[in-house]
């Protein structure tokens, strides 16, 4: 029932976290290279909006139907939604304040509790009762029997089989934005859902291999000894493989067919990018052990879990979450240099600059991907540094 | 000391089998088969039956056969019994490199028809190891005077617009650098074509004179070298500012200030000198990265280097090839870090290691 934090009963007291986030505010690139990032993820969820062959708003014989909302897939609006719960979150954290103050807990536990039970409950319903339409209507070849049709600004197909040939290799232009590539491909739309996998492998391959090195750094540096022993010997072989090779050897292993290459992807980069966190883990944890506060909590008799779990793992958060940042940043970069390589299937930027580099004269195919692949990775980095100046300009990371 | 020595040295041990058993463990038990991929690529379709027991022939020589141990059906090969001849042919990989046996190469031979993992390696050392060196040096030599000149005036206008350049210069893929560097510089049809944009020699480079042979050769690895250099430059260069910040910080040099050293002299003698510690033990850890790192370079700029080698190995599933590079490059990684640790304690007195 008491909490170390709000022991004191100093109500307007600042929490760490919101010190953090008011020195941000004041650093010019770190707002904006958030507001990048939103924007990026935002492009990236709603890219069937931007470019795609299927309307928003269609009216034949006087019906008015909205054909894009049953051709999303259950992942889209499961992306959608967990977007929305995010920038929601500060709203529902003034909202439930009140309540959280009197348990005792931060307002961001209670709110992100929330709103996990609720985009799980959505996310579990539209799996099991939501079936998207995946046949394609033809709706660009019929747009002249429409009274009225809004089409996403890239009016164009997706699936190349229906693509016209003859539409290949063009400059930008109003109808494509940003050219056309060799197979008639439009470089915008590819550009799009290339954004897709980089959101995807920046978050989730990163969240794994945080949530991998965390764990174990926390186990590793809290218990010491013959723990700290193995797990010290497991991330040293880790470290010793080098990455990409393991990362192929790896896809081959893991590659299956019910997963889809991305999640593949995703998967073997987390597991094979955990070892920057397990290091800042262990190395705060060492140093959180033999805090005062940490004495006091053991003196209490609150049990180990929950002692990790609440009192030394949080307080030590601060340099993952800049390792994070910039793990970002590397993990675009990664993913960017695989499909590079051709060792993966994914819609991906750095596909799209292998194929921009055989014929460079169509500028526009891999300065698009090239300019995609440097804007991602530079606001990943620029946050990155900031974070770290904000928390503490001394950190080695 | 030199107990900490023999420690690290004893524990270098069980890492490395780590290594070498998880890429083993990992390429044997990968789905799919590579002996029956490379004899595909190599005589077409043959007949089934000959094609078994050429197959059987190659997995028996390569240690790649899985043994059929206790089952009745000689074609089926239960997952346990799988994990067991993994094992089993891990022994004998070892046994055989103990003996100083690496075995052999399915795809790649050297141009002497080699098949050996050292051999192939050896050949491309020639070509990886002095482009990373050179490219290592020269990161140097042009990190160190923009990180102190952006430290000596912190936040004057050096200092600012070398910041953002060096993390724009960071957050440029080196795809993307490869790429513009053909194209502008190279003989990509763009702009200049100073440069010439594949392998390390011209087709005549046999016939000319020594010092023109040189001089083809650096004229064809400077924008491999270029590539290279961009990015380890930036980030050492911030390393550089950072760790310079920090030491003008430090108490030695207001005492140094205070007993009226010239500004230079505090500078270049105290602070500078402790600040080109963390920027050499970098360098050193990043080393062993030359073995599979500069393969994005090396596929760019078409040279058939470590990193080309070690990634065709790993597509193809080139058993031996895969291991023999892991464990060179483990051994390389262990050693620079064992190295970084002693630097550290040779320039600083107060660290003790037990």
């Amino acid at each position: 029932m008491s909490d170390v934090e709000t022991a004191g009963g100093v109500g307007a007291s600042r929490t760490y976290g919101a010190i953090v986030w008011s020195q941000l505010r004041k650093r010019p690139s770190a707002m904006v290279s958030l507001g990048v990032i939103v924007l990026l993820a935002l492009v990236a969820i709603l890219a069937p909006f931007i470019a795609g062959e299927v309307p928003i708003r269609w009216v034949e014989n006087g019906q008015v139907s909205w054909p894009i909302f049953r051709y999303l897939s259950n992942g889209e609006y499961a992306a959608m939604l967990g977007f929305a719960l995010a920038l929601l979150m500060p709203l529902t954290v003034r909202l439930l304040r009140r309540r959280a103050h009197r348990a005792g807990t931060g307002g961001w536990r209670w709110a992100f509790l929330t709103h996990l039970a609720i985009g799980l409950a959505v996310a579990i319903s539209l799996v099991a009762w939501r079936d998207p339409e995946r046949r394609y209507g033809f709706y660009l070849e019929r747009a002249a029997q429409a009274e009225s049709a809004w089409f996403p600004l890239v009016a164009y197909p997706q699936n190349p089989g229906y693509r016209e040939l003859e539409f290949k290799e063009q400059p930008p232009s109003w109808e494509h934005p940003l050219g056309t590539g060799r197979l008639g491909d439009d470089v915008l739309m590819r550009i799009l859902f290339g954004a897709r996998t980089a959101m995807t492998i920046g978050f989730v391959a990163v969240g794994i291999g945080t949530a991998i090195g965390v764990v174990l750094g926390a186990m590793s540096g809290y218990f010491g000894g013959r723990t700290d022993l193995v797990l010290m010997r497991v991330t040293e072989i880790f470290i010793c493989v080098p990455g990409l090779i393991l990362i192929i050897i790896a896809l081959t292993v893991i590659s299956a067919a019910w997963l889809p290459p991305l999640w593949t992807v995703v998967i073997v980069i987390g597991m094979t990018g955990w070892m920057g966190a397990y290091r800042l883990m262990r190395a705060e944890l060492l140093r959180i052990r033999s805090e005062d506060y940490m004495t006091a909590a053991r003196a209490l008799g609150i049990p180990t879990w929950r002692l990790l779990l609440r009192h030394a793992v949080p307080n030590g958060m601060a340099p993952i979450l800049v390792g994070a940042t910039f793990g970002v940043a590397g993990a675009v970069f990664l993913e960017a240099s695989l499909a590079f390589l051709g060792l993966v299937q994914t819609p991906s930027w750095g596909e799209m600059l292998n194929d921009g580099r055989q014929h460079l004269e169509y500028w526009w195919v891999w300065a698009s991907a090239g300019g995609a692949i440097f804007l991602t990775v530079f606001v990943y980095n620029l946050l990155g540094e900031a974070i770290r100046d904000a928390i503490d300009p001394r950190l080695k990371i | 000391m030199k107990t900490y020595l023999a420690k690290r040295f004893l524990l270098v041990i069980p890492t490395l089998l780590g290594i070498t058993l998880l890429t083993y463990a990992l390429v044997r038990l990968a789905p799919g088969d590579p002996v029956e991929a490379m004899i595909r690529a190599q005589a077409g379709d043959i007949n089934p039956k000959v094609f078994a027991n050429e197959a059987d022939a190659i997995r028996a020589r390569l240690g790649l056969k899985n043994y059929n141990l206790w089952g009745k059906d000689p074609q089926k090969i239960d997952a346990l019994e799988k994990v067991v001849n993994v094992f089993y042919g891990y022994g004998r990989w070892m046994a055989h490199m103990l003996t100083g046996d690496f075995g052999e190469s399915m795809k790649y031979k050297t141009s002497g028809g080699q098949k050996s993992p050292p051999a192939l390696f050896w050949e491309r050392a020639y070509i990886t190891i002095p482009l990373n060196l050179v490219a290592e040096i020269v990161i140097f030599v042009i990190a160190i005077p923009v990180g102190l000149a952006a430290a000596r005036r912190r936040g004057g206008f050096f200092d600012r617009f070398s910041t953002i350049v060096l993390l724009g210069l960071y957050s440029v893929p080196s795809i993307l650098a490869g790429t513009l560097f053909i194209g502008f510089l190279g003989r990509g049809g763009l702009g200049l074509e100073w440069f010439p944009v594949a392998g390390l020699h011209s087709s005549a480079a046999e016939d000319l004179g020594r010092f023109a042979y040189l001089k083809d050769l650096f004229w064809h690895v400077a924008l491999p070298i270029a590539c290279m250099v961009y990015g380890g430059l930036a980030y050492l260069a911030k390393l550089g500012r950072a760790s310079l910040l920090e030491n003008l910080r430090a108490d030695y040099v207001r005492t140094a200030r205070a007993k009226g050293l010239s500004e230079g002299r505090v500078v270049y003698h105290h602070a500078f000198r402790n600040s080109l510690l963390p920027m050499i033990t970098t360098m050193v850890m990043t080393l062993p990265g030359m073995i599979g790192g500069s393969v994005i370079v090396e596929t760019i700029f078409s040279i058939h280097g470590m990193g080309l080698l070690m990634v065709g190995a790993a597509q193809a599933r080139d058993l031996s090839v895969i291991v023999f590079g892991t464990l060179v490059y483990g051994a390389l990684t262990l050693l620079a870090l064992v190295i970084g640790d002693l630097l550290y304690a040779w320039a600083d007195p107060r660290i003790r290691y037990e």
